[in-house]
């Protein structure tokens, strides 16, 4: 089975260390953002030439990995550009470095770049470690819908050009078509097909951040829709809302696989129970793998995404430029690049990563928009387009915390 | 070993347990190192394959092998001298307040290590301390608890008559150390030395931290090659990477100890 995971996942312990750091009694820094000078992309472009850019990104992902290894870095040393893959096991590491590099005041940082959401950019964000107002200066995000809520917002925090978009994630729920005769067509309907047939489903166990957003999922159901949950974290909300969900949770356990006596750990093991016909259910966030994992085998052939009508749960990453950084062109010369129609094309092929794209095709030039049309249909998973209908906003980190502290004491001890 | 028949059946059995309980957690990693597909419930790989040498490979696994190695042998060559001098001096008594020095050198110890880089990461940093010398002054500093406690107990055992034997024969003091010392404790040297290569070659959070991503070490790699799932026969080998060459010095380490008690 072929590596599948985020880069947004694994950000628990960014947040411990930077309490931990505050708890040093190192005087913080200023947690002002710094602002990049506006200035003419030529400029930049001249600047950066010769520059090197350390990339650290999450380095569990074979595809992701050789992508910019064999396709990103290739294409920014043609602009003058050294890129270098940092591999960490935790874009909280990445964090880390960067805020001690702040506190202590480095200019010439290890990190140039970091991919990217959710509670790590908020982490960061608080202490200031980004830097801001570059965004607007890439040619490429002329290609980006500014409107668009996915990449304007990060779980909820405006990005006020502190990062540039990399790429989509959309949640997906994933079933086997010749167990399943009778597929849900919204996440209530899952959860009554679940107790319809005991032992055929089961979730990972959060803080896994696939099994996390399957709790959030079923928040927005059990809430009445996603319209009626502040996506702003507040105490208040979470009393009113939780509730209902964990009862609901609670409730279901018995018609879980193995009685919900336990829980997969992480996505792999659901993966791997799916495969081997235990269940009739995974889910995932990056879909566009599907058909890799059907084509060598790993998933029978009739898998196939669940569409529902409530929509599910998309988000998008991104590339950060922490302000400590002393090739700070370069990034931003590397980022603009990785937005651009040709690169987007290439990572969105599913032979080389197969991710979607965070471009807006109405805006594309007509040759990608047809490039990007032709990229290969699969009876397995539905075009981005159909599956992103009616998608729904992750929640602010705050929420996603307290559902999966509030998981582990109501479920998992329950 | 020379099967001596005076060794009982009952001691055999014994040695016999502690090999299977060592080498027995390494067999499924050598299923897995070769597994393209292995799926439950099937007790064997359903494939076998060389997948998950060629992706560890690809991960740079090849670099970062040369990395840990050097980073250890640097460890090594460092800690091993530091610490035969702190072991000799404690062991001869001639130390006011032992005790107390002895403490501080094992304070690595009981100190957990990521509170410990997370802490001097920012002070290395405003002193602009290069990052690769941070993490061998920091690593070093980790060893020599390993290094002075074997080297305090060598020299305590050691009997410091042959070296002023050698004296009153005449020979320098260099050469007393080069043809009296060192000879007589090689072993424990060996020991040291070979503990002293275990803490750079494994460590990770101190080369992540301090290191700023300039050093990508097999630990690393390793590391993150591990929080993914699916990757299960490139870990494996990975995994095997990272054990058999301490396996094999522990070997040689322990060929040179039984050379030296002849």
């Amino acid at each position: 089975m072929s590596a599948r995971r985020h880069a947004d996942r694994r950000a628990r312990g960014t947040a411990l260390v930077a309490g931990l750091l505050a708890l040093t009694g190192c005087s913080a820094p200023a947690s002002e953002p710094t602002t990049a000078t506006a200035r003419d992309w030529e400029d930049v472009l001249a600047e950066a030439e010769g520059q090197t850019v350390r990339l650290w990104m999450y380095g569990g992902d074979d595809k992701g990995n050789a992508y910019v290894d064999d396709v990103l870095a290739p294409a920014a040393a043609e602009l003058g550009v050294t890129l270098e893959r940092v591999p960490i096991a935790d874009t909280g590491d990445a964090v880390n470095r960067v805020l001690s590099e702040r506190q202590a005041d480095v200019t010439d940082g290890e990190v140039d770049l970091v991919w990217l959401n959710g509670e790590n950019f908020a982490t960061g964000q608080q202490a200031g470690a980004w830097l801001c107002g570059w965004t607007s200066m890439l040619p490429s995000m002329e290609y980006v819908d500014p409107d668009d809520p996915l990449v304007s917002t990060d779980f909820g925090l405006d990005v006020a050009g502190c990062e540039a978009p990399w790429h989509k994630a959309q949640f997906a729920l994933v079933y086997d078509e010749a167990r399943v005769e009778d597929p849900p067509g919204s996440v209530e309907e899952l959860l009554a097909w679940i107790e319809e047939h005991p032992g055929r489903f089961t979730y990972p166990a959060p803080p896994d951040f696939t099994g996390s957003v399957f709790v959030r999922q079923v928040l927005y159901a059990v809430s009445g829709g996603v319209g009626e949950v502040p996506l702003e974290f507040s105490a208040e909300a979470y009393d009113e809302l939780a509730p209902e969900l964990f009862d609901r949770l609670a409730e279901l356990e018995p018609a879980l696989w193995r009685e919900g006596s336990s829980y997969p750990q992480e996505l792999g093991e659901l993966d791997q129970l799916y495969a081997d016909g235990q269940v009739d259910f995974t889910m995932t966030y990056g879909p566009a793998t599907l058909p890799d994992l059907v084509a060598e085998g790993t998933f029978p052939a009739t898998t196939r995404v669940l569409l529902v009508e409530d929509g599910t749960i998309g988000n998008a990453s991104f590339l950060a430029v922490p302000a400590t950084s002393g090739s700070q062109a370069g990034a931003m010369v590397v980022a603009d690049l990785a937005l651009s129609p040709e690169q987007q094309f290439q990572k969105a092929r599913p032979e080389v990563w197969g991710q979607y794209t965070v471009l807006d095709p109405q805006r594309l030039p007509g040759e990608f928009r047809e490039r990007f049309a032709g990229l290969p249909q699969s009876e397995v998973v539905p075009p981005y387009e159909e599956l992103s209908d009616g998608a729904d906003p992750e929640v602010d980190a705050g929420w996603v915390t307290a559902l999966d502290e509030g998981w582990r004491r109501q479920i998992a001890a329950g | 070993m020379s099967a001596a028949p005076a060794v009982p059946a009952a001691s055999r059995v014994g040695r016999g347990l502690l090999g299977l309980w060592l080498v027995l957690p390494v067999v499924p990693l050598l299923l897995w190192a070769f597994a393209d597909r292995w799926s439950f419930p099937a007790l064997l790989p359903q494939e076998w394959g060389v997948r998950g040498l060629t992706e560890a490979a690809a991960s740079g696994a090849g670099a970062a092998l040369l990395r840990s190695t050097l980073l250890g042998a640097v460890v090594a060559v460092l800690a091993t001298p530091l610490g035969a001098m702190a072991g000799r001096a404690l062991a001869s008594r001639q130390v006011p307040g032992s005790t107390a020095v002895l403490a501080v050198l094992m304070s690595p110890l009981v100190l957990p290590p990521f509170a410990v880089a997370l802490g001097l990461d920012v002070l290395l940093l405003r002193l602009r301390v290069p990052a690769v010398l941070g993490v061998v002054v920091l690593l070093v500093v980790a060893a020599l608890p390993y290094t002075t406690i074997t080297m305090r107990a060598a020299y305590a055992a050691h009997d410091r008559g042959f070296e002023e034997e050698a004296r009153l024969l005449g020979a320098s003091r260099w050469r007393t150390v080069r043809s009296v010392q060192l000879p007589l404790l090689a072993p424990a040297l060996a020991g040291a030395a070979f503990l002293a290569f275990l803490v750079g070659w494994s460590d990770y959070v101190v080369t992540l931290l301090i290191g700023g991503g300039r050093l990508t070490t097999l630990p690393l790699v390793l590391a993150s090659a591990a929080s993914a799932t699916g990757n299960d026969s490139q870990v494996a080998v990975l995994s095997l990477t990272s054990v058999l060459p301490p396996v094999a010095l522990l070997a040689v380490v322990t060929l040179l100890g039984r050379r030296g008690r002849r």
